[in-house]
């Protein structure tokens, strides 16, 4: 079965385009209109990714984002025509596992759906389970444990733990994980990084406002720590 | 040296209130202390002459009764006289002087002069040995049995106790008024501080709105007077607050509307161009030209999105490693341009905003592709505190009379006007000069340093961790 792709987006000549170019990658591409519709869509049919507009009218991105969060953990990819760094934390922290910019060129697009694509894909089952501190990480089951309590972590999320952990005690630079995470060369932004750090330790930390796992390097990065 | 009106007035503001406190207190020091000691002085004095006056009087009168006598023992009569805090007397009978511890020439002859021609007491002060002495001198009426027919009394009071304890008194006096005048330096130094506090703060309220911090007031003050000037200022940042943020709203409102068109315009390019072996020489060639010009539009829009964030926006804040930076420039521009990284540049940090940093060097790279047919070498090199990134490109070079103006905002060198190429807008160099300068850096353009053709375009920017 081919991969659906769900392009939530108010303006029908971009809808109609980006339908255009992404059945020319082989993928099959449903719309949604409004938030509403989305979520109505989403309740008969998940599709492999979703690509959200923030400005819609009514119910907008970031709503739509954390509607669906509450339910499943579908690869989002918001789509802004405002990159300042207040929408795009909100789109991210609302649960987006990525952000593109208007107007993005389809190829770009495209690297992106297949970035995280890849990411849901591989679940690594080569990986040997790890312990860290309170935590438990089984890698071919994409499954952490806080204290033997199963959290749920979105694939992104889990991908972020699994790397900090394969390199326990090692500060990671926001560009090497931008790198093995999302796939981005050198100019990603660290904002992902950030913003997904801060999600993850509201998920696996006692008390995310002091974190005891994944800790901050001033300047340098992130790493984890039993 | 000339003075143009009033010297005190080119004095700063401090000195000026600190040197006003100085020149009071030294005047109300010095107008008390002579005050107070001419007015000591005078009283102590004064009332040493009245006691000695009548000490005086009092035994010129037991002279006078004694003279009633036959023959009078004079020296006798002077050891009975009561001296008065070392006061000597001296009698005088017609020319004979008789006296214990003086002589007549201890007395000024002035004194004697006035005395014998007088029939009242007479005083008279003057120095003795350089002490201060106070003379008094009465004529005195020989009894009626005397056979003397001249007789005078002299006593001669020393005067040295009181101007000892004047001189004790003076030396209390200056170090008071020493004091005086220190406490008025201090009191200047204090009110200086409290009449600048309030410019210091709108100096520092200023810097930092200047710095972007658009939301910075200062605190209301209860001074009617800086009342009005604290409210003005704080009218003035809110002003320009909402003019700032609608200007930047209106940027970013705009950039989002040509944004969604570009996107449709960008995806339906790229569907055709997909689809590029279906159509004609001709629909090709209009296909390449819709996309260069797309190109250029989405970088304009871009361009005037970051211009307007680069004017208002916050900037994020991370240590950034400049020699990793530019050679992922680098190799993304794709040019034929050699990386040379100097001395302790070779991963020099930096602190700032690695997107607008990047930006910064890829509009050089572009710039230097458009107008200087691309870019032959780049440099990095430490230069005191700073780390210096140099664009070299061999192209025609920017005449020193452009130099300044190439970085003003929809401006392009004469040449690349006249050459006609369209192409780009004139902001990346502004942009270039904008974050460089929002870095605590700056941006500048020279001629080569061998004098070979071409344009060097270099940026400054501050080393972290060494201010």
């Amino acid at each position: 079965m081919s991969i659906r792709i769900l392009t939530i987006e108010d303006d029908q000549r971009i809808r109609t385009a980006v339908r255009f170019a992404l059945e020319d990658e082989g993928w099959s591409v449903l719309e949604a209109e409004t938030g509403e519709h989305a979520l109505e869509y989403f309740k008969s049919t998940v599709p492999d990714v979703v690509l959200v507009d923030i400005g819609l009218p009514g119910v907008d991105g970031f709503e739509v984002c954390r509607a669906l969060r509450r339910t499943s953990d579908v690869p989002i990819i918001m789509v802004t025509a405002r990159d300042d760094t207040h929408d795009v934390v909100a789109g991210l922290e609302a649960g987006a596992d990525d952000y593109v910019t208007k107007p993005i060129a389809p190829k770009e697009l495209s690297a992106r759906i297949r970035a995280l694509l890849r990411r849901v894909r591989s679940e690594d089952t080569t990986a040997a389970p790890r312990s860290v501190g309170d935590l438990d990480i089984v890698p071919d089951e994409g499954v952490v444990r806080k204290s033997g309590n199963e959290i749920h972590l979105t694939k992104t999320e889990f991908h972020l733990l699994c790397e900090l952990s394969d390199h326990l005690g090692k500060v990671l630079s926001r560009e090497h994980l931008l790198e093995q995470v999302w796939g981005y060369d050198y100019f990603g932004d660290g904002r992902l990084v950030d913003v997904h750090v801060r999600r993850l330790r509201t998920k696996i930390e006692t008390d995310p406002a002091h974190p005891r796992h994944v800790v901050t390097v001033r300047g340098m990065g992130y790493k984890l720590q039993a | 040296m000339k003075y143009n009106g009033l010297p005190w007035r080119r004095l700063p503001l401090r000195t000026r209130v600190i040197g006003a406190f100085t020149l009071g207190a030294t005047v109300a020091a010095l107008v008390l202390v002579v005050i107070t000691y001419g007015l000591s002085r005078q009283s102590m004095l004064s009332q040493r002459e009245e006691s000695s006056q009548r000490q005086f009087f009092a035994n010129a009168r037991q002279v006078q009764s004694s003279l009633r006598a036959e023959n009078p023992d004079l020296t006798q009569l002077l050891e009975s006289l009561p001296s008065l805090s070392g006061s000597r007397s001296i009698i005088r009978t017609d020319d004979i002087w008789t006296s214990l511890s003086v002589t007549p020439n201890d007395l000024p002859s002035e004194l004697v002069a006035v005395v014998v021609e007088a029939s009242d007491a007479r005083s008279m002060r003057y120095r003795l040995d350089d002490q201060p002495v106070l003379a008094f001198g009465l004529q005195l009426r020989p009894g009626d049995a005397s056979s003397l027919e001249q007789v005078a009394y002299f006593e001669l009071v020393p005067l040295a106790e009181v101007e000892n304890t004047l001189e004790s008194l003076a030396l209390i006096l200056l170090v008071g008024g020493i004091l005086t005048v220190l406490v008025g330096v201090g009191i200047g130094l204090w009110a200086s501080g409290g009449l600048l506090r309030p410019l210091t703060e709108i100096s520092n309220a200023a810097t930092s709105i200047a710095q972007g911090r658009f939301d910075t007031r200062l605190e209301e003050v209860r001074d009617p007077d800086l009342a009005a000037l604290v409210d003005s200022f704080n009218d003035m940042a809110a002003a320009m607050e909402s003019r700032i943020t609608r200007d930047a709203r209106f940027a970013s409102d705009v950039s989002h509307e040509l944004r969604s068109p570009l996107m449709t315009l960008r995806t339906s390019i790229e569907v055709m161009q997909h689809r590029r072996e279906e159509l004609s020489d001709r629909t090709k060639q209009a296909l390449d030209l819709l996309n260069d010009e797309v190109v250029r539009f989405e970088q304009l829009v871009q361009d005037l999105l970051d211009l307007s964030r680069s004017d208002s926006g916050p900037m994020e804040n991370d240590l950034v490693n400049i020699e990793e930076l530019v050679k992922a420039t680098l190799d993304i521009a794709e040019g034929h341009a050699s990386l040379e990284v100097i001395g302790t540049a070779r991963g020099a940090l930096v602190m700032g905003d690695k997107r607008r940093l990047a930006q910064v060097f890829d509009n050089l790279m572009r710039n230097a592709e458009k107008y200087g047919g691309g870019a032959t070498r780049v440099i990095v090199a430490p230069n005191g505190g700073n780390i210096e990134v140099a664009v070299e490109d061999a192209g025609p070079g920017v005449p020193p009379s452009e130099r300044s103006l190439i970085f003003e905002r929809f401006t392009r060198g004469a040449t690349a006007r006249k050459r006609g190429t369209g192409d780009g807008a004139g902001l990346g160099l502004a942009l270039v000069d904008e974050h460089a300068r929002r870095h605590g850096g700056s941006a500048r353009v020279e001629g080569k340093s061998d004098g070979g053709p071409g344009a060097r375009f270099v940026i400054t920017l501050p080393r972290a961790g060494r201010r």
